[in-house]
């Protein structure tokens, strides 16, 4: 199982959850296990081309699946998975 | 961003605003937030709230990372308000908090600079933790 955090503005989708655990092998396995359980998850995450928006991080650990195989990143059992909006503000 | 080490700025690292170019889904801010922005045109969005490009952002933090140094400063500018954290500015820190831990980053200071007058913009720096925002004072060398 994977470990992932739940940024705050996605936990409308997972009914509160900070925190979820699910079986997934490689990110995307693991957006479209999230998004069975979690619908539309996916959409807030990934653009209609299937790949991660630019206002999202998703970090494996501590790095940046950008930097190491993309959505292909595979995943192991115990691994910890962190969806991250990028950083924001307003003036408003 | 600024990075540097033990308080002192070194490095400025230009992180891309989004928010104008990613019209929809904007997975930052709460509903009622992305519905307001979603009303506007892209020019006003970006005029109102920004949104760093998560790639420049984890590119920052990688060099960072491997000239040892830390993040120390968030800054954005507010075109048409003063230089102090809007709600949203507190919020999105205060959310912020439990990403960073995560990410094994440092606390950030946020430094806002207002372009409110123009001939004469003003800047000041803030700490923002758990919805608390505490001014800083600091100097330019």
């Amino acid at each position: 199982m994977v470990k992932v955090r739940i940024p705050t503005p996605l936990r409308t989708l997972t009914g509160g959850k900070s925190e979820v655990e699910t079986p997934a092998s490689d990110i995307q396995s693991l957006i479209e296990s999230l998004n069975g359980r979690f619908p539309g998850l996916k959409d807030r995450v990934c653009d209609n081309k299937g790949e991660i928006r630019r206002f999202v991080n998703i970090y494996l650990n501590e790095e940046d699946i950008r930097f190491l195989k993309g959505k292909h990143t595979p995943l192991k059992d115990g691994d910890e998975v962190s969806i991250v909006p990028a950083i924001a503000g307003g003036t408003q | 961003m600024l990075a540097g080490k033990d308080g002192r700025v070194t490095h400025h690292y230009k992180i891309a605003n989004i928010v104008a170019t990613e019209g929809t889904h904007l997975a930052n801010f709460d509903e009622a937030k992305f519905a307001h922005l979603q009303t506007l045109s892209p020019e006003e969005r970006a005029d109102i709230a920004f949104v760093m490009d998560a790639r420049d952002m984890s590119l920052a933090l990688k060099d960072m990372r491997r000239q040892g140094l830390e993040l120390q400063v968030i800054y954005h500018s507010h075109p048409h308000s003063p230089a102090r954290p809007s709600l949203t500015d507190i919020k999105i820190a205060t959310e912020f908090e439990a990403t960073r831990v995560v990410l094994n980053l440092p606390e950030p200071l946020h430094l806002i600079i207002s372009l409110e007058k123009k001939d004469a913009p003003a800047t000041a720096v803030f700490r923002i933790v758990n919805g608390t925002v505490t001014p800083v004072s600091y100097q330019t060398l």
